[in-house]
């Protein structure tokens, strides 16, 4: 008996601007389906069909438009950037259609008609954030790409060292694609922050980054440099020395320990090369689809309102560990982790979250006091208070 | 300003400033059946066309916040928000534009004439407003000409401060002037100045 298939929608820009990522997250939703398709452990198989709306930004409209009339999807996986995920937005809602988004975002957006498997603010920027102000400084260098994530990012992490006490030096924004970073580079060298935040995407963020290496190799200098959306395809297109050192934050790094992951990896080599490697965005898109296909099974139905019922705090253990759909924001429940860069391409974990933190697209929940508090109870000096002792006044 | 009711939009210009050719088609449709009409102007100019518009619809999301050509939207023409990303750091921005009032994309025919009528009641209760506030920034600036005045006066009529005061307000009323007016022409001629006749 041959399963009954449930089409299903892909949106990736293998050409254009991003499509790099584009294409890894593509690879990785195939690889999903191909993995549901096989497997005995579900009753229909995903017949996809993917469209490439070569990063214009109307373009997305028009794909998905003729994916929910001509192939009568219910579901749709894709977009990365948030201009794409607003073109898309009206549509399923009006057609009440799902949209499963595997990207991080800057958050204060949440749609009953879109899943949000990537990253929250609160997942990214802030863990980031109080690791520099607990471990690095408190004064802060800027670069970023003139976008609305870097705007975004920027303000909470202005108003989170601000609120600290700390300075933000400067805000240096080049517009997307754009290489030209030898100004920037040079004001670094200049001035000698403490710290640099990279919120440059793509092309930009290689090209800064080798240059910035070399200049500091050449001025005997070494500044720590936080990123929340390096991955290691980029490393390799940077390049193992300039690569080495940054901070980043990511709900999914390679190396994370677990069988899950140990296995996921296992199989991606097995069907990509054992040069090749998974990454943030591409694993996140394999969890969307995956996230999917267990919904359809325990709803017994492709229907969007039973699916998204069924989605809704059911654990899945993916290879970046427990995630779950939280129904109040259609957010997911993810690990925040902290890692640095090594020698090849790789990220060593030096801090993850206890449990898998809970959505805040709107960080409603964002502390700014206890972030300071923190710090100044820090600050007390050598004699540092046990904290397991509470002040008695 | 105009004084008209802002209920009745017909005949008034609206400068659209707006990137995404399917929201355009929207406004433009509307706008026409409310009888207004349009000038439209691409985000990525660096400056407005010129010519006067009574309202100006302004696609939010098309302009970058850092950019070099924000001051040349700030202008005294009430500004419709059409507002898609509500990120805390773009809506700083809008509202360093002071929008009249705002829509919520993606846009729809219905909600743009409320858009409307609050943008130009609100337009017109600026223009009040800032009339008002001028006029209490002058007395503001006089009140030294009054108390100088009041002095003048409870030194040259051997009169209290209330006394005094009374006897500039009665003067300045019978005179069919303000009080500061009044004020500085005692302290310009030296004392109540001699009016021998009412002015009525």
């Amino acid at each position: 008996m041959t399963k009954p298939s449930v089409p299903l929608g892909l949106v990736f820009s293998r050409s254009g601007p991003y499509a790099m990522m584009a294409r890894e997250m593509e690879k990785s939703a195939l690889m999903a389906v191909n993995e549901v398709n096989e497997s005995h452990e579900f009753d229909f198989t995903f017949a996809p069909h993917l469209r490439d709306p070569g990063g214009i930004v109307p373009a997305y409209h028009t794909a998905c438009d003729d994916l929910i009339r001509e192939e009568r999807v219910e579901h749709i996986v894709g977009c990365y950037t948030s201009a794409s995920r607003k073109q898309v937005i009206p549509i399923v809602e009006r057609t009440e259609r799902l949209l499963w988004h595997p990207a991080r975002y800057e958050g204060f957006e949440s749609s009953d008609n879109v899943i949000y498997v990537g990253a929250a603010p609160n997942h990214t920027v802030v863990p980031l954030v109080k690791h520099m102000l607990e471990h690095i400084a408190s004064d802060v260098f800027c670069a970023g790409s003139n976008y609305v994530w870097t705007w975004e990012t920027n303000r909470v992490l202005r108003e989170i060292v601000t609120s600290a006490g700390g300075r933000i030096l400067a805000e240096r924004l080049l517009e997307l694609g754009e290489t030209s970073v030898d100004h920037i580079v040079r004001e670094i060298v200049d001035r000698r922050p403490p710290v640099v935040f990279n919120t440059l995407v793509g092309e930009s963020s290689y090209v800064f980054m080798r240059a910035l290496h070399a200049a500091s190799v050449r001025a005997g200098l070494s500044i720590p440099m936080l990123s929340c959306s390096l991955c290691e395809p980029e490393l390799k297109l940077i390049g193992s020395a300039a690569s080495v050192g940054c901070i980043t934050s990511s709900a999914y790094f390679e190396s994370i320990e677990g069988p899950e992951n140990r296995a996921f990896v296992a199989r991606w080599k097995a069907r990509h090369g054992s040069r090749s490697n998974p990454s943030v965005d591409g694993q996140s898109t394999y969890v969307c689809v995956m996230l999917l296909a267990r919904a359809i099974r325990r709803a017994g139905s492709t229907d969007v309102a039973a699916v998204r019922r069924a989605a809704a705090n059911h654990r899945y253990d993916s290879p970046q560990g427990p995630v779950w759909v939280d129904p109040d924001n259609n957010h997911c429940f993810l690990t925040p982790r902290l890692a640095r860069s090594v020698p090849g391409c790789q990220f060593e974990i030096f801090w993850e979250a206890d449990a898998p933190e809970r959505p805040d697209p709107y960080l409603s929940n964002l502390d700014l006091a206890s972030i300071g508090a923190k710090l100044e109870a820090r600050d007390d000096g050598p004699t540092k208070r046990p904290n397991h002792l509470r002040v008695v006044k | 300003m105009t004084k008209s009711s802002p209920f009745s939009v017909r005949g008034r210009h609206a400068l659209v400033i707006m990137r995404d050719e399917r929201e355009i088609s929207i406004v433009r449709r509307q706008l026409s059946r409310l009888g207004m009409s349009v000038t439209e102007s691409d985000p990525t100019r660096l400056a407005p066309p010129d010519g006067p518009a009574d309202v100006i619809v302004l696609d939010a999301d098309s302009i970058p916040i850092k950019s070099d050509s924000m001051p040349a939207w700030k202008s005294n023409t009430p500004v419709i928000a059409l507002i898609g990303t509500e990120t805390p750091s773009r809506l700083k921005w809008l509202l360093d534009l002071q929008p009249a009032s705002f829509l919520i994309k993606p846009l729809r025919s219905a909600g743009l004439y409320t858009a409307l009528v609050v943008a130009f009641d609100c337009a017109q209760r600026r223009f009040g407003e800032a009339a008002y506030v001028e006029k209490l920034e002058e007395r503001i600036r006089s009140r030294r000409v009054v108390f100088a005045a009041v002095l003048q006066v409870m030194r040259a009529h051997a009169l209290s401060e209330d006394d005094a005061f009374a006897l500039i307000r009665q003067t300045a009323m019978r005179h069919r002037t303000t009080i500061e007016q009044l004020s500085a022409e005692i302290i310009a001629v030296g004392g109540m100045p001699n009016r021998t006749s009412r002015t009525a």
